[in-house]
């Protein structure tokens, strides 16, 4: 419930107010960290200075300049805020258009929801950026968008200004509806085979290269001046697929077996365009080679495994056999849970396959912000990059980490003490709502009326 | 080092390569100048334990070392009871999605004859990838899937079986057949899923209500029936007709056998608990996502939870965003005791990372830990044998190069009834096998 | 009773297959015009509120001819006019309900081109024929349709949203993503042609999903996908048409499409847009849009508006304020953790209008699925406790409603020239004590009886979710009544039977005695049918009319009811 109000006071502040605006413009301070930079090693005892929502200074002896907000994180750890290269949440309504095989008409970006209570919840898990893909249940599904867990602040200003957007592919069993049966009376749906989603996808790509040329067919006479052309219509499910072969658009594309994986990769070449991510991509280790050398990245999970038969060979090893091969991998959640604890799900990695400490910290960090596109922005602590940050009260890379504050562009949108102050105070008001409502609803009182006495009260009891 | 399982794996296979099959091999061991966490009371720092014929015969600071012993120089690692588990689908399903490999429901609300033993597949290629992270005991729960819960539709699962994670056949794995007879409460559900237009819909609360009282009093005439069975049957065989459903329940109303009780929503625990008070049941609650809302109840009626997974989702909007990690610790600090759960064979290795989160937000490490071992075996009457380093108990035991709960620990040698057993499964071969490709 | 009717009712019984040649009727309507009247009234001596000026304390309205002909403190009254004491009364302009399905009785548009069709009512066998692979397939989408052809006069909703003091609505076509476009709608007339006002008036969207998982749109992403692309679509047969009508020859023929037409000629009519957002996310969705596509459009539902009520006055975008306020559930789990930000938006939804005033949104009101229309100035009144102006209240209702809807020309306040749609009532509008004692139509005059009252107070409560069973000639029947009792008796509430779902109205339980009626469309029309019996604390038994004929029903009440617990 608290965050009810925060979404309320940050509302409410983001309207009325220019000062909230400015504090994002402050400068702040945090001193006395162990800072895990990810590019140049840890710094202890050192500080992270915050002015207009970039970092502005990373060191060992900074002061505070005058006015400076500073955060004392004596103990404390601070790393780049979480990247979730794959997440469903902040989605108003269904993550699917499940309908139909090629869904690339539909866009998350419609339909972000930005009170979803998992923003919180990721958020307070560390989590600062997110990759909000469409469901998969089509070979080519909706479009996505990378947005900043600015929690309290309208859809609107959710989206990370400048990244790429992207389209869902899925492969494989969902696609092709393997695990359910529809119920009576809907015909069965192409395709039914890991063959035949190939060929929806070539089939889409061959439409969208027709549909192209007939734009260009239009466009160049009537540059020249020819009136009475009819144009071609515009056609929203081929406009996405026009955008990712000329690269405005990244292709991130579920999948799990190694013959879907480079299946996919051939279809790429085929049409000239590059897959961006494999995600889930569980038997990614089998090809990491040809993942590699295609310069895709891969997003996977941490240990899942035998939920369904092509994750029957999912090993927690993937990320770390695939990053031996020269993959750009990261751990994704593709859960509002998983999405809390993503720094231990990457600290696995060391477990499983042994990867150094900083590739670990690398896999929910700068390795997605690379994959979106956005590694010049976020995924490091470095100078110039936005304030994204998390403290955590442990070594992140430990069972017990508790993140303490998130900070997203040098505000801080959760903080642990905040969070805890706060529950009471919501509960009374969530009580003093409830009676309010209960009292509204009762049955009015008859004012009108006399209230029976003894006279016309009916007997208690009646006995003979 | 490259990694520390994949030198622990090593270790176990130069240990045991002699010696194959391994588990039928039973020899003495002393694992020498550890620090022992026998459960049973402080950590031994520098300690030995002893292990012959599969049981643990001494463990101390000064332990005397049979001659003929393989000793294990354990400076600088850590022992620990094996974990246990007490709610998965071990050996009943392989892949969850693919039904034919799926044996954990059975057809019908009421099935308190089936046993989880029957059908557990020693060889499923889970019972390998658990116990390489340190579960030596599952309790594998018939009717019951899911994080969440509720199985297809069953009120009572069938009886629970407790199992070691090695072994041939089934009586290898067997440590007790029925240590529980599995049920899914009837919950109030008030949202259903439209399979036809995939959309949760809401129901008049009138009829749910409806819907539960009628389940609740099929179960009471279960549960009477058997009374009247149980009559019967003390009058000898032959004078009555048998009815194996009954005759399974019989040992549920004589308090002999405790109900696994799953319930999440604080109404439908607070129902199983007066239910069960009422009817003369013992109870055991599982899942218990909102127990913390009702923990002096359960502290009262003394109810022991085996918690679900506490990687999951707050059940409300309103609850505390850490509310589910910080659950075990509540409930713990209110006296109910508990332990972890896994709810799911493919999530049992991350049975540590629940405890270890939830030390992270207030439960005392050494309850953490008793909450992967021993507590378990207590709850479901086991501790005799398991849950403990102390002589006399199966020697079910795991040395790992650091704290238990922790992410990046790894299980150095791990021993099962006292057998040195190996940690090589289906995810490490496929690791050697690919890291090996051209 | 007209004769039409009562030919229907023999007409429905023989479709029935029941042999009964008489007609009964119980119940007779509680207002009705009245024979022989004259065309010309003289209201004198009244409190005149003409909304479009000052009130008049003691002033005369003319009406000649269904126009209202002159108003003010001292006019003339022609020697015809029939002349009515206003004394302690009070002249508003008829009220406005600016969006509803009232007289269109068959909640559904006519079938869809496509689409599976959820949404207008849970089908629970999918047909494939309706399945919609794509927007080429043009799912619940059915602009052609428009409300002033599919009016019946004989709605049964049409009288009592009159006698609540509403003249005229935007009635609008139901379901589907676009169910057609809107008439405004005068409440009086013997055929649906005398009542129109402005037809069609608006082009109506909805952003529910009709496909469910199975047919497209099966999400709120695929219907804001579609409409974009059925805009973009219109947009091309906007630029193809004129092109190629003047080059046949040499030019591909562009492909006919009923709906890129029909929203073609709604857009150049300059008709009204109207796009639904309720809450803030929907809301600001809504004013992305509108801009995006950019429509002359309105919003309707606004009922959280006041988190957004700056963006609405930034883009001047009119709303329509749904005042069906949220609430709980009426069989709700008790138990259920409803959510802060839930019981937040319980609280303050009323609270909309007051902000948007405020902020200077134009905004009118309409009754969202309110079954009973005292209701709606019961819950406009909780606005104006919310701090809304009562004369804004009153401009919402008329004015601003006319205005927004492009009829201010001839309704929305009391002017001469304008259609005489007036309320004539004993005191303040939003008072609940008050009585409307008169209702104008097109200055045709409406007596308004108070509805039957219980006489006696009620016996136990009858507030829950019953379950109807009884034999009708087509066999065994069960249906669900969901009714709320008042502390007089009076019932409220709906009857869901295999036709579909009716409020009930002259609803109360006296003594141990109830009584309800429906409307259910059996054959071309509505019908009323008549439930009565005696209530004994647990169960309903009685009789069921129609017409003539009888069978017996019983109820029960499963889970037993909700009030029970406030009855000691």
């Amino acid at each position: 419930m608290k965050r009810a109000l925060f979404a309320a006071i940050f509302a409410l502040g983001v309207l009325a107010a220019p000062a909230a605006r400015a504090q994002s413009g402050g400068v702040t301070l945090i001193k006395n960290a162990t800072i895990l930079t990810v590019t140049h090693g840890t710094i202890e005892h050192g500080s992270i200075l915050i002015r207009n929502g970039k970092i502005a200074a990373v060191g060992k002896d900074l002061k505070a300049p005058d006015g400076a907000t500073v955060i004392d994180a004596s103990g404390q750890y601070v790393m780049p805020g979480i990247i979730d290269c794959h997440s469903h949440i902040a989605v108003d309504g269904d993550v699917n258009e499940g309908s139909i095989s090629v869904s690339s008409m539909v866009n998350i970006a419609d339909v972000l929801n930005p009170e979803d209570i998992d923003i919180y919840r990721d958020l307070a898990g560390g989590v600062t950026t997110a990759n909000i893909l469409h469901g998969s249940a089509n070979a080519i599904g909706g479009q996505t968008i990378v947005i900043k867990l600015r929690w309290g602040k309208p859809a609107s200003d959710l989206p990370f200004e400048g990244a790429l957007p992207g389209i869902k592919f899925a492969l494989g069993e969902n696609p092709k509806r393997s695990n359910f049966t529809p119920p009576p009376g809907v015909p069965v749906r192409y395709p039914r085979t890991r063959m035949g989603v190939e060929e929806t996808i070539r089939e889409a790509f061959v439409e969208a290269k027709e549909y192209k040329t007939k734009w260009d067919d239009y466009n160049r006479p009537k540059a020249a001046g020819e009136q009475n052309l009819i144009p071609p219509r515009r056609d929203e499910k081929l406009e996405p697929l026009v955008e990712v072969l000329e690269g405005k658009r990244y292709v991130h594309a579920h999948c799990y077996v190694a013959d879907e994986i480079l299946m996919l990769l051939r279809v790429a070449k085929e049409f000239g365009f590059k897959v961006r991510t494999f995600q889930h991509v569980l038997e990614g280790y089998k090809v990491a080679e040809e993942i590699a050398k295609a310069g895709a990245g891969a997003s996977t999970f941490s240990d899942w495994w035998a939920y369904k038969m092509e994750a029957y060979d999912a090993i927690p090893y993937n990320a770390a056999l695939m990053t031996d091969r020269g993959v750009v991998v990261s751990i994704n959640s593709d859960s509002g849970e998983e999405a809390r604890h993503l720094n231990q799900e990457a600290a696995k990695s060391m477990h499983w396959g042994g990867l150094s400490y900083n590739d670990a910290l690398k896999l929910v960090t700068l390795n997605p912000a690379i994959q979106l596109g956005i590694d010049k922005r976020v995924g490091s602590i470095d100078v110039g990059k936005d304030a994204d940050l998390v403290i955590y009260n442990h070594d992140p890379l430990s069972v017990y980490a508790v993140a303490q504050k998130t900070i997203i562009d040098g505000q801080v949108y959760f903080d642990r003490e905040r969070d805890i102050a706060q529950r009471a105070e919501l509960e009374k008001e969530k009580k003093a709502l409830l009676e309010k409502e209960k009292k509204s609803a009762a049955p009015a009182e008859r004012k009108d009326e006399k209230k029976p006495n003894g006279a016309n009260r009916p007997p208690k009891a009646v006995s003979f | 080092m490259k990694t520390s399982l994949r030198f622990g794996c090593l270790v176990a296979l130069l240990l045991t390569a002699l010696a194959a099959p391994a588990w039928t091999q039973t020899a003495t061991y002393a694992i020498q100048g550890a620090k022992i966490y026998t459960m049973a009371g402080p950590p031994i720092e520098g300690g030995t334990v002893v292990i012959a014929g599969g049981k643990i015969i001494a463990v101390g600071k000064d332990v005397k070392v049979p001659s003929g012993a393989k000793v294990i120089n354990a400076k600088g690692l850590e022992v620990y009871p094996g974990m246990f588990d007490p709610v998965t689908q071990l050996g009943l399903q392989e892949v969850s999605a693919v039904a034919a490999t799926v044996d954990v429901s059975e057809v019908g609300a009421y099935n308190p004859d089936v046993v989880a033993a029957t059908a557990v597949n020693p060889a499923s290629e889970h019972i390998p990838v658990v116990r390489a992270s340190g579960i030596t005991e599952a309790l594998s729960v018939p009717g019951v899937s899911g994080g969440l819960g509720g199985g297809g539709g069953n009120v009572i699962g069938g009886q629970a079986s407790a199992i070691y994670t090695s072994g041939w056949t089934y009586d290898d794995l067997m440590i007790k057949k029925s240590v529980a007879m599995s049920i899914n409460w009837p919950s109030f559900e008030t949202r259903t899923f439209d399979f036809v237009t995939f959309t949760i819909r809401e129901r008049p609360f009138s009829e749910v209500k409806q819907a539960y009282e009628k389940r609740i009093n099929e179960l009471t005439e279960w549960l009477d029936r058997t009374r009247h069975y149980a009559q019967a049957m003390e009058k000898g065989p032959g004078t009555y007709q048998r009815d194996l459903k009954l005759e399974a329940l019989v040992p549920v109303v004589q308090g002999k056998l405790p109900l696994l009780v799953v319930a999440n929503q604080a109404r439908d625990i607070r129902n199983a608990v007066e239910y069960c008070e009422k009817q003369n049941l013992k109870m055991i609650l599982a899942g218990g996502a909102d127990a913390w809302k009702v923990k002096e109840l359960l502290k009262e009626k003394n109810i022991s939870v085996v918690l679900g997974p506490t990687e999951r989702l707050p059940l409300h909007e309103d609850d505390a965003y850490d509310q589910s990690f910080a659950t075990p610790g509540e409930l713990n600090a209110a006296g109910v005791t508990i332990a972890f759960a896994s709810f799911a064979n493919e999530f049992s290795r991350r049975l540590p990372y629940y405890a270890g989160n939830a030390v992270a937000y207030g439960l005392p490490r050494e309850e953490a830990l008793k909450a992967v071992t021993v507590n378990a075996a207590k709850i479901f009457g086991l501790e005799g044998e398991l849950g403990t380093i102390q002589p006399g108990k199966v020697a079910n035991i795991l040395v790992t190069d650091g704290d238990l709960l922790e992410l990046r620990t790894g299980l150095r040698y791990l021993f099962i009834k006292g057998v040195l057993t190996s940690q090589e499964n289906k995810h490490h071969q496929l690791y050697e096998e690919y890291s090996k490709r051209p | 009773m007209p004769q039409r009717m009562m030919r229907r009712c023999v007409g429905l019984f023989a479709g029935l297959g029941a042999a009964c040649a008489l007609v009964v009727l119980l119940f007779a309507p509680a207002t009705r015009a009245q024979g022989g009247e004259p065309r010309s009234f003289a209201i004198k001596g009244a409190r005149i509120v003409p909304v479009s000026g000052p009130t008049i304390e003691h002033g005369t309205v003319v009406v000649v001819n269904g126009l209202i002909q002159a108003v003010g403190a001292d006019v003339a009254i022609p020697p015809e006019a029939w002349v009515i004491d206003g004394k302690g009364l009070t002249v508003y302009p008829g009220l406005i309900d600016a969006m509803t399905d009232l007289g269109i009785v068959s909640a559904e548009a006519g079938p869809p081109q496509g689409g599976a069709g959820a949404g207008r009512g849970a089908r629970r066998q999918i047909v494939p024929s309706e399945i919609a692979m794509g927007p080429e397939d043009r799912p619940g989408t059915t602009p052609w349709e428009i409300a002033a052809n599919e009016i019946k006069p004989d709605d049964k909703r049409i009288e009592t949203w009159r006698s609540a003091g509403f003249t005229a609505t935007l009635s609008s076509p139901k379901g589907g993503i676009f169910p057609g476009q809107g008439s405004v709608i005068d409440l009086a007339g013997e055929r649906a042609g005398e009542m129109v006002v402005k037809s069609p008036a608006t082009l109506d969207i909805a952003f529910t999903p009709v496909g469910g998982f199975w047919s497209f749109p099966g999400s709120l992403m695929g219907v804001v996908a579609y409409v974009r692309q059925v805009f973009e679509d219109t947009k091309w047969y906007e630029q193809a048409e004129p092109v190629y009508a003047a080059h046949t020859k040499g030019l591909e023929r562009p492909v006919y499409d009923r709906t890129e037409r029909t929203i073609a000629r709604a857009l150049a009519n300059k008709e009204l847009v109207l796009i639904p957002g309720n809450n803030d996310i929907q809301i600001r969705r809504a004013l992305r849009l509108i801009q995006e596509w950019n429509l002359r459009a309105a919003i309707y539902g606004a009922q959280q508006g006041y988190l957004t009520v700056a963006e609405m006055a930034a883009k001047k975008i009119p709303v329509l304020v749904n005042l069906r306020w949220p609430e709980a559930e009426k069989d709700a789990d008790p138990d259920a953790d409803v959510s802060l930000r839930e019981l937040q938006f319980r609280d303050r939804a009323p609270s909309s209008p007051a902000a948007l005033a405020k902020a200077g949104v134009k905004f009118a009101f309409y009754s969202g699925g309110i079954n009973s229309p005292r209701d709606i100035l019961k819950n406009a009144k909780k606005a104006i406790d919310a701090g809304l102006a009562q004369d804004v209240a009153l401009r919402a209702f008329t004015m601003d409603a006319a205005e927004i809807l492009g009829v201010d020309d001839r309704l929305g306040s009391i002017e001469p020239g304008k259609i005489a749609n007036l309320v004539v009532a004993d005191g303040d509008l939003f008072n609940e004590k008050t009585k409307i004692k008169n209702v104008f139509v097109d200055g045709q005059r409406f007596e308004i009886h108070e509805p039957e009252r219980p006489k006696e107070p009620p016996k136990g409560n009858m507030t829950g979710k019953w379950t109807l069973n009884y034999t009708t000639p087509e066999g065994q029947e069960s249906s669900t009544l969901d009714v709320t009792m008042g502390p007089d008796g009076t019932l409220s509430g709906t009857f869901t039977g295999r036709r579909g779902t009716s409020a009930i109205s002259s609803a109360w339980l006296s003594g141990n005695t109830f009584h309800f009626t429906i409307s259910i469309t059996m054959g071309p029309a509505p019908t009323d049918v008549n439930f009565s019996g005696t209530f004994d604390g647990n169960s309903l038994k009685g009789n069921i009319s129609v017409g003539g004929f009888s069978t017996e029903f019983t109820g029960t009440r499963p889970g037993g009811g909700m009030m029970a617990a406030a009855e000691n």
